[in-house]
């Protein structure tokens, strides 16, 4: 692959966001082109992987373009490494499920008129993020993606919905706001925004003192838009007044992208340099045992299916903030610090597939029951018993029972813990596995399993979900069942050939964990000879040291 | 120069934060707006004091006595940005004004308990 093609990432979605927009009268015919968009994005997205997958060494896997030809650390980079080519190609792949759930089931009030345009330059923002190769074009491409999200929360809203709605945007402004100065004062100490020159100056031990508070106030950027504990409130009250479809797309996508940012930032840029992980480690180890723990305990109480899944989001995410500070700690060996990240990574992809695989099954539960309220549901295993089947594939995949994807994810996370003696986080995840089955279990116990209730509700359930346009008049449910055996297809194989998954996780975390060569692919190899000297001054320094002892 | 700067900011900080303590909807939004406006201003002050200095143009004669342009640049980009979402924001005030009627937070809440 021609690296330059890369672009085609955000150029892609883009055109097919602009021809939405110009045929926005004609419902099918967008369907049409953006599913071929959309494959066309996920067949680039694989071509990538394989490129990156089979380069032959180090360097040659981080693909690099510089827009209009501008030297790095000067004008605009863009980067496919193999993190970037595995999200680009998991999360495309979950686009066009939801796709055509979306296309088949959301009601016409949702789906109608710009819809599909606000879905594609969602999407442009998201990969934007993955192959942005500074931080101010993170900042724009978090913009783009947000806007998107903010129109998609209130296109055919209710009244909750629009309640929930200044709160979510509010406080992602307030956070785009905080990120955008932060990211003023980062390069008023450093004098770069680029991903690899900043990952050099760690390197080189030369970041000064002072942007440490500056890193930990991105920390607080970023652990708002992932929703880690303290940060995450905005989250289960907004998730849950969306429809399946579109609640589907934005748990795939927007806290993903915010956990790809933390391991981007902290492990590759900001990891190397001792002081802030230091500082960030024990932030980050404490976050992610509340995070999971208590986001658990949020699902347990929970009684309606997409509350309950919208909680779970949270609590996923101390699983990756788990492996992001245990590969930043000091002192660990490289190889545990590659496992560490490479289950982050393999925990983020798993992730994208299964949890929108069970939004979009609570969406057909509804579709076939009237509610997703788990007090008005019942014996759906009879009336429903494909998707009472995919749909315990992929819950007993999210509780990580093996050979399921969600095992080989906490197996790593689980294990590298043990290596690194992190026994309090270790007995948390333990915990917060066994509470996630059980609140997987519920809803199947109480939608699949229990008998339907006696007073039969379906039909009042029915007319209030479709007024309230949560549901489509005449729903073709076919079309929403392609999509979840998708995700099930994308969850088993990352269960059945997790060695292959895991893998490019560890090829992705190696090139994050020691980053040489990402800046030699971006910067060229002066700079790399520079961090070498200066790495042999260092080494001398300790030796005259020692030596004067 | 630098401190006057600081000083602006922190004082533009304030205001917003005190606006978007309040109940009322339109104030809420405007509070986020100056906080924009704050933010633009503390990236200004990161191309440090241009006292001495001259404006950045394709000379290259004195390249030493240039202001640092590029969080002139950040700046651009992020007005833009902006714009888009004061429009956006906008927007939805007039659609929920228009739909509730009001924009007082405590009204907007009492509504949905009924």
């Amino acid at each position: 692959m021609n690296p330059h093609l890369i672009i085609l990432f955000v150029i892609l979605p883009m055109a097919a966001g602009i021809v939405s927009v110009l045929l926005h009268s004609f419902k099918q015919a967008q369907r049409v082109v953006g599913l071929l968009f959309l494959l066309a994005n996920a067949a680039c997205a694989a071509w990538a992987l394989a490129t990156v997958v089979t380069a032959p060494d180090a360097v040659s896997r981080i693909l690099t373009s510089q827009m209009g030809n501008w030297p790095a650390p000067f004008g605009i980079t863009i980067v496919v490494d193999p993190l970037s080519a595995i999200m680009l190609t998991v999360s495309s792949v979950t686009c066009v499920a939801v796709f055509i759930y979306c296309s088949t089931q959301l009601p016409t009030r949702f789906a109608g008129g710009y819809f599909y345009a606000l879905f594609h330059l969602l999407m442009m923002g998201v990969q934007w993020a993955f192959i942005t190769g500074d931080l101010f074009n993170l900042f724009v491409a978090f913009e783009i993606m947000l806007m998107a999200s903010y129109v998609l929360f209130v296109v055919g809203t209710t009244r909750e919905q629009v309640r929930q709605a200044y709160k979510y945007i509010l406080l992602n402004l307030l956070g785009s706001t905080l990120f955008v100065t932060a990211l003023g004062w980062l390069y008023g100490q450093l004098g770069t925004l680029n991903m690899a020159d900043m990952s050099r100056m760690a390197m080189m031990g030369t970041l000064p003192k002072s942007s440490i508070p500056v890193i930990a106030l991105l920390l607080v950027v970023f652990g708002g838009k992932t929703a880690i504990f303290p940060l995450w409130f905005w989250l289960p009250d907004a998730y849950h007044t969306l429809p399946a479809g579109i609640v589907g797309l934005f748990a795939a996508l927007l806290t993903k992208v915010g956990a790809y940012v933390l391991i981007r930032v902290f492990v590759m840029i900001f990891g190397p340099s001792q002081e802030v992980s230091q500082v960030l480690v024990p932030v980050l180890m404490i976050s992610a045992g509340v995070t999971m723990f208590l986001g658990v305990l949020g699902a347990v109480s929970m009684h309606t299916v997409r509350r309950i899944l919208s909680i779970h989001i949270i609590s996923q995410v101390g699983y990756m903030v788990m492996g992001i500070g245990m590969g930043m700690t000091i002192g660990a060996a490289t190889g545990s610090k590659e496992l560490a990240v490479a289950g982050a990574i393999f925990f983020v992809i798993h992730n994208m597939a299964v949890k929108c695989c069970l939004f979009l099954c609570g969406g057909l539960m509804q579709t076939h029951a009237g509610s997703d309220d788990l007090d008005r549901i019942g014996g759906l295993l009879k009336k429903a018993p494909w998707l009472a089947t995919l749909f315990m594939i992929a819950a007993m995949s999210l509780a990580g029972l093996p050979p399921l994807s969600g095992f080989f994810g906490k197996f790593v996370l689980i294990r590298e813990a043990i290596t690194q003696e992190r026994w309090v986080v270790m007995t948390f995840a333990i915990l917060t596995s066994l509470f996630t089955l059980l609140s997987m279990l519920k809803i199947w116990s109480y939608g699949f399993w229990s008998p339907a209730p006696e007073v039969s509700l379906e039909k009042a359930d029915m007319r209030r979900a479709i007024s309230e346009g949560l549901m489509h008049e005449r729903p073709r449910i076919a079309g929403g069942m392609v999509a979840v055996v998708l995700l099930v297809g994308v969850s088993l194989s990352m269960g059945l050939g997790a060695q292959k998954y895991l893998d490019i996780s560890t090829l992705a975390a190696q090139s994050l964990v020691n980053p040489e060569p990402y800046i030699e692919a971006v910067l060229g190899k002066e700079r790399i000879r520079e961090i070498e000297a200066s790495r042999l001054q260092a080494s001398r320094l300790t030796m005259d040291t020692e030596g004067v002892r | 120069m630098t401190v006057l700067t600081a000083i602006l900011v922190g004082l533009i900080f304030a205001c917003s934060a005190y606006m978007m303590l309040g109940r009322e909807l339109k104030g809420v939004c405007m509070g986020v707006f100056l906080l924009g406006h704050g933010a633009n201003l503390a990236i200004l002050a990161s191309s440090r004091s241009p006292v001495g200095l001259i404006p950045p143009v394709l000379d290259g004669s004195a390249l030493s006595r240039y202001v640092d342009p590029l969080p002139q640049a950040l700046i651009l980009t992020a007005i833009v940005i902006g714009f888009a979402v004061q429009a956006f924001l906008l927007t939805l005030l007039v659609l929920t004004w228009r739909r509730q009627e009001t924009l007082e937070l405590s009204e907007l809440a009492e509504e949905q308990s009924h």
